[in-house]
């Protein structure tokens, strides 16, 4: 399994293999599984991943958690944490270092994306068990009738992107900067597409699921969904996995073979499914 | 004061000590902070007077003795929270008080080092700071030490017991804010600022009741946002919209968190501002104010006199946050600034008129000086990083000075008698360019890649002394590693400044010989102060190795890898004869 999923192929389980054992002997599965709790990290703020819902953490990522610790045996304890600057320090805070604060390392970390080079760069850490394939997408509403022009004539619209995202950088710099001064920055990606629906903006640039979330919450007529690629966007897409420490492969071993008979029984798309959100396997899986 | 007596909760030793010294029972005033500079006794202010010019009259150590200087005593901050101590001293009435890193204070004895108490404050769990767990020092005033804490709050603590008085969120830890600047305090008024490494952080000035924590006045940095005063508006920030395209003014950065300094003849305060959002210059064409700039904001009212930009339209993460330190040159009124761009600016203090910008340090890629007539910077654009591209990485910039500085946080120091400023600066330079994909938030991101180098052979740090008439370096103190710690300057011709390496230096003011020096067992990153006390003069200075260097790995981080990790105040004197 490792051997087929692995981003360093042979090499990190030829090192992985040569490192020592840890000082108690057992190894990181069965510690999780002696203490009786699996430590799962997920972002802050990340409808439909993980948010706080009036008091309760709920999410795709959440309940995907809690179904992996209950597949182990073990009680889930899934914590929240505030993005960094990058997925480094994400990975150093929440996996394999803890904060400076305090913040004790996860068992694991959700909502990782499964990519070579962050890989290469974080290599504290195996990310391992791609579970979706996310991309970007579009809404439009309002006064936007024809959602599927090219981007270049939303020129004149109130253009929703959440701050510092892709899709800001693309509407910002995009076809010679020209939607430029149309686009209004939302805290999170869920946020454009309810300011779509509240006629706060008239087109709104986020990820499929964040759409697809939004569309099923707010049940609105008016949002109408983009069904053509967004012309010169950045990204083709990405797979989203999820991060143990390099020495827990063991843990990352069972972790794969759980989300693997979870995508061949349909409990990964019922669980994605319960926010409005159609499952859609990793291209790495 | 008869009431504050009673009130104290140490009543008897406050009483004792009221009657054996009774001018120190109420504490220090507004006016003794003012005059901060001139008395000897103590040590009142961040910057050693409201000016933060760390001048000092006292002259016992100097240029011909303090080869004799030992060791006091020294006192350690204890626990397991050895990293980071970048901050100053304050001394009053027989206590030295001095912030840890992890947001915590301590008084210790200042004759003996013994600790009197200490205060932890407790942080949140959650709380992720971007660069490090640092704290830059405290204000005194009256019966209370305040100090900003890493969750964004304003803490002030009584200076005899370390209880707390009162305790403000000054903004929300959890939006990614967070403070570690030593308070400014100014007619009563605790005025701060603020710092998050998140982007959508706006910049901000606050002034608020010394007595109380509540606001008196708010004045936002970044264009279109209202200003405050006694809780009414007060006043947009420059024009809405002026200089930004769309909404990115809502979001555009520049935070304030590096505090500021006080000129009492023009009753302003001066606070520098950070770079602006998104880091892309090419995503946010024009000026984009008040980003990268100081700002001469009126004591009284919050209301901006002048600003002015040091890196208008900044591409490289060249955050303007650098103390300016008001100065009288030639009869004229004026102030400096050693910026992170490496110019070092001179400006009439009184309407932020251009008089200079000369480089303070080896190379700057980015500019070829300043035009004198327009006070802006004659840009190299072939060195400005490119627009970020769906096509692969894009074309590498080779950047002087790095995003960390030509200077970065730790301040400088100007001497009366010499007539020089005294800079510690860093020679480095910074690969960069746009990530093809990177990601944030779980989510793909077009980031900026970068790698720091040094650009000499044989040194990093360097101590300047840089005369402020005619822009030129009269002399400088190469060091392997980076320079991480502030400068004090005194009227016995010397300049003291750390090390990473562990030392404390002293150099001849106008020579820049080195002339004594004590390794403190770990990295010197915080600011040394002297002061006179039963008729012998102290120096002290914090020893722990830490702040955003250590961060950042790559050819830099051979300069300090054997470094050890420490936590310690260190004091010393001269030996009785």
């Amino acid at each position: 399994m490792i051997a087929r999923r692995s981003l360093l192929g042979g090499l990190a389980s030829i090192v992985a293999g040569l490192a020592l054992p840890s000082p108690l002997g057992a190894t990181p599965l069965a510690k999780v599984k002696e203490l009786g709790v699996l430590r799962a990290a997920v972002y802050k703020d990340n409808r439909p991943w993980s948010w706080n819902d009036g008091g309760t953490l709920r999410g795709i990522d959440v309940d995907l958690a809690r179904a992996l610790a209950a597949a182990l045996g073990v009680r889930a304890d899934v914590v929240e944490f505030l993005a960094g600057e990058d997925l480094g320090d994400d990975l150093r805070n929440v996996v394999w270092r803890g904060g400076l604060l305090g913040f004790q390392p996860c068992d694991v970390m959700m909502h990782v994306p499964f990519d070579r080079k962050l890989q290469l760069d974080n290599d504290q850490v195996a990310i391992v068990a791609p579970y979706y394939r996310e991309g970007f997408g579009a809404v439009c509403g309002n006064e936007q009738s024809d959602c599927e022009v090219p981007p270049p004539q939303f020129k004149g619209r109130r253009i929703a992107a959440e701050l510092a995202s892709i899709p800001d950088l693309y509407l910002l710099g995009g076809f010679g900067g020209v939607l430029r001064s149309d686009v209004i920055h939302f805290p999170t990606g869920y946020e454009t597409i309810a300011a779509v629906g509240a006629n706060k903006a008239d087109v709104a640039v986020a990820t499929q699921a964040q759409i697809e979330a939004a569309l099923f919450d707010l049940k609105n007529p008016g949002i109408k969904r983009r069904k053509g690629p967004l012309q010169a966007i950045m990204s083709p897409g990405w797979d989203i996995a999820l991060a143990v420490k390099e020495n827990s492969r063991t843990l990352g071993d069972a972790i794969e073979t759980l989300i693997a008979a979870m995508a061949a029984d349909g409990r990964m798309a019922a669980i994605f499914g319960q926010y409005g959100v159609t499952w859609k396997p990793a291209l790495a899986g | 004061m008869k009431m504050k007596v009673s009130r104290s909760l140490a009543g008897f030793a406050t009483l004792a000590l009221a009657l054996s010294a009774p001018a120190l029972a109420g504490g220090p005033t507004s006016a003794d902070l003012a005059n901060d500079a001139a008395s000897t006794g103590d040590v009142l202010t961040y910057g050693m007077g409201p000016q933060a010019q760390r001048f000092s009259p006292l002259a016992q150590i100097n240029a011909s003795t303090v080869k004799d200087l030992i060791p006091a005593y020294s006192a350690s901050l204890g626990g397991e929270k050895q990293r980071g101590q970048e901050s100053q001293p304050l001394v009053y009435d027989g206590t030295i008080y001095v912030t840890g890193s992890y947001s915590r204070v301590f008084a210790f004895d200042s004759h003996t080092g013994e600790k009197k108490w200490e205060f932890d404050a407790r942080l949140p769990d959650g709380i992720m700071p971007c660069c490090d767990v640092v704290n830059r020092g405290a204000a005194i005033h009256g019966d209370k030490i305040i100090f900003a804490t890493l969750d964004a709050h304003l803490v002030a603590l009584n200076r005899n017991t370390g209880k707390v008085i009162w305790n403000k969120a000054i903004a929300d830890y959890q939006a990614g804010y967070s403070a570690t600047a030593a308070p400014l305090i100014v007619k009563d008024m605790v005025i701060t600022g603020n710092s998050g490494g998140e982007f959508g952080v706006v910049g901000e000035v606050q002034a608020r009741n010394v007595d109380t924590g509540e606001l008196v006045w708010t004045r936002p940095t970044v264009e279109g946002h209202m200003g405050t005063l006694h809780g009414q508006p007060n006043g947009i920030s420059g024009k809405t919209n002026a200089t930004w395209p769309g909404d990115l003014w809502k979001t555009g950065g520049a935070a304030t968190w590096l505090g500021g300094t006080y000129d009492p003849g023009t009753n302003l305060v001066y606070f520098g501002t950070g770079n602006p959002g998104p880091w892309n210059s090419h995503l946010r064409p024009g000026d984009n104010l008040y980003s990268s700039s100081t700002l001469a904001i009126d004591a009284d009212t919050g209301v901006i006199k002048w600003s002015f930009q040091t890196t208008p339209h900044d591409g490289w993460d060249f955050d303007g946050v650098n103390e300016f330190i008001p100065f009288d040159m030639d009869g004229k009124k004026l102030g400096a600034k050693a910026d992170r761009n490496g110019y070092f600016f001179v400006l009439d203090r009184t309407n932020g008129k251009f008089i200079s910008a000369n480089k303070f340090v080896m190379q700057t890629t980015w500019a070829n000086g300043f035009n004198p007539k327009t006070g802006r910077p004659n840009y190299v654009d072939a060195n400005r990083p490119g627009p970020p591209s769906a096509d692969g990485k894009g074309n590498s910039v080779f950047a002087s000075p790095s995003f960390l500085g030509g200077k970065n946080w730790m301040p400088m120091a100007y001497s009366k008698d010499t007539g020089l400023f005294y800079i510690p600066s860093n020679d480095w330079g910074m690969d960069i360019w746009n990530e093809p994909i990177a990601y944030k938030k779980g989510a793909a991101y077009l980031g900026a890649g970068f790698t720091i180098k040094p650009i000499a052979e044989d040194h990093i740090g360097a101590l300047r002394a840089m005369d402020p008439r005619t822009g030129k370096i009269v002399w400088e103190y190469k060091n392997k590693a980076p320079l991480w710690g502030g400068v004090l300057t005194t009227a016995g011709n010397l300049v003291f400044t750390g090390t990473p390496e562990g030392y404390l230096k002293a150099f001849d003011a106008k020579t820049g010989q080195e002339l004594w020096k004590f390794n403190t067992g770990s990295g010197v990153v915080g600011s040394p102060v002297t002061w006179e006390q039963d008729g012998e003069q102290y120096v002290a200075v914090m020893s722990g190795w830490g702040g955003a260097v250590p961060l950042w790995g790559g050819e830099v981080a051979k300069t300090f890898k054997d470094i050890s990790q420490g936590g310690s105040l260190w004091v010393f004197k001269l030996p009785k004869h």
